[in-house]
């Protein structure tokens, strides 16, 4: 599927292996850092971080080019004519076009941008399974509604899609065609959706009750059986422990991401 | 509809973020105090499965073809779940689309989700219009509005943020009619959507009327 997010999840690098919870907060100090630049000398800055982020994440280039395809279609509709109406400074002309220096800078900025910020957002999903992420959410307090809806959400995707395909091959079997625009083909348009929405709305009751046989709403109160009955032990610790559990790996990562993102944000401020 | 990433400065999406939560604490709070079934978790979850999917469906208007937004729709159908649920799409198309942004995911939301809410409030009046129409009459033309509200307000929100936020040195007033323009030449799709959200609800109105609120 080519939705599917987990594929190189399994992979072993060093952003692989680093904690989740501290990966997402690193990450999207990060992602935050780079939304805030908007001096073009910190563009190489930016794009050689991103670059170097990738390269350690060993994920291939052809899982970026893929994912960065579309979007970037959809950015160069929206910007891509900024050159030519946005700024005074003309710096080529033919005839009534113009190439404008701030149109230029200001689409350099925002492709620059999106591009980091998507690369940065494809390392932190592509690296770290989708459970474990909204598991991470759900130990920081995320709504248990917003997290079980979006597990299956998620889960149910791509069942949807093979649906849909199928609604789809029936309808142009029966003589549907999909290319004219016609009251009678936005009717069949609308029960095809209308059909959909219907089987899903009965299947999540069958759903549910499977979920139901199988405890679902009853765990919170097992967990809070089994945190109850936990003892403290934090009075054992020895120095050694406390050492690694606040300078280990992750945290240093962290660190760094932290002062990478600071750097950028001094010196945007700075210049 | 959606605002891809490094289009808006971060104090932006952080505001987008902070509304956003605020709207998604009110929505949660509504939720519990009128829905609070959790049979309503995998229905609003598959529905929401259902209305990532139907978007990408794409209607042919020549000489092109459109995606059809149907947020007012959502709103009809779910409801305060509407706006978690356009959240959790808008997310799972960043991410696994490319479509829309992580950091604009708050801004996103408000541009989507709300519109949705005023669609849910719109249909609300369903039981307080005059008795004596016939309820499929009623149900349509609420659905209609819901649906061609739902995408207005969402279009209008949109350029208001793409045009006053891109580096385009132009002034005010070109400004202002360049997002009255760009409204007006939506108002065909305003139509198309109000008329095919109309449509779902009135088949589903037919066939599964439990799935419809009041």
């Amino acid at each position: 599927m080519r939705f599917y997010l987990d594929e190189y999840a399994h992979l072993n690098s060093i952003l692989h292996r680093w904690h989740p919870a501290y990966k997402i907060i690193g990450l999207i100090i990060l992602i935050f850092a780079f939304a805030s630049v908007r001096n073009l000398v910190l563009i190489p800055l930016i794009l050689i971080i991103t670059g170097i982020l990738y390269l350690i994440a060993k994920l291939p280039v052809s899982f970026l080019i893929n994912r960065l395809q579309y979007p970037s279609l959809i950015i160069l509709g929206i910007v891509g004519l900024l050159p030519f109406f946005s700024g005074t400074n003309i710096i080529w002309q033919y005839s009534i076009i113009s190439i404008k220096l701030e149109g230029l800078q200001a689409l350099l900025l925002i492709t620059t941008r999106f591009i980091a910020i998507i690369t940065i957002t494809l390392i932190l999903f592509g690296t770290t399974p989708f459970f474990t992420i909204i598991k991470t959410f759900r130990n920081w307090g995320l709504s248990p509604i917003i997290g079980d809806m979006i597990l299956l959400t998620y889960r149910y995707l791509f069942t949807i899609f093979d649906q849909l395909a199928i609604l789809e091959k029936s309808a142009q079997l029966r003589g549907f065609n999909f290319r004219k625009f016609t009251r009678k083909n936005l009717e069949v348009y609308a029960t095809l959706i209308g059909n959909l929405l219907i089987r899903s709305y009965e299947q999540s009751h069958r759903i549910y009750q499977a979920m139901q046989l199988r405890g679902y709403g009853q765990v919170r109160i097992i967990n809070n059986i089994i945190n109850n009955s936990e003892s403290d032990s934090d009075n054992d610790k020895i120095d050694s422990q406390l050492i690694h559990k606040y300078f280990n790996l992750d945290s240093i990562l962290l660190m760094i991401m932290i002062l990478i993102s600071l750097l950028i944000v001094t010196l945007e401020i700075i210049l | 509809m959606h605002i891809s990433e490094g289009i808006l400065p971060a104090p932006f999406c952080l505001a987008g973020y902070a509304i956003t939560s605020l709207t998604t604490w009110h929505c949660l709070k509504q939720i519990n105090r009128y829905q609070p079934s959790p049979d309503n978790i995998p229905k609003a979850s598959l529905l929401t499965a259902v209305f990532f999917v139907a978007s990408s469906i794409q209607i042919p208007i020549p000489p092109a073809s459109v995606h059809l937004v149907l947020n007012g729709l959502l709103g009809v159908i779910l409801g305060y779940y509407a706006f978690p649920a356009i959240l959790i799409g808008l997310m799972l198309q960043a991410i696994m689309v490319g479509h829309g942004g992580l950091t604009t995911l708050g801004i996103n939301a408000i541009i989507m989700g709300i519109p949705a809410l005023i669609a849910h409030q719109i249909f609300h009046l369903r039981p307080w219009i005059y008795h004596r129409f016939h309820i499929e009459i009623k149900t349509s033309i609420l659905a209609f509005f819901a649906g061609a509200i739902a995408l207005g307000l969402s279009t209008f929100i949109f350029y208001i943020l793409i045009i006053t936020n891109l580096p385009t040195n132009f002034n005010l007033d070109i400004e202002k009619n360049m997002i009255y323009g760009l409204i007006i030449a939506h108002f065909p799709l305003m139509i198309l959507e109000g008329i095919f959200t109309a449509m779902v609800v009135l088949f589903l109105q037919r066939v599964k009327p439990e799935l419809l609120p009041y």
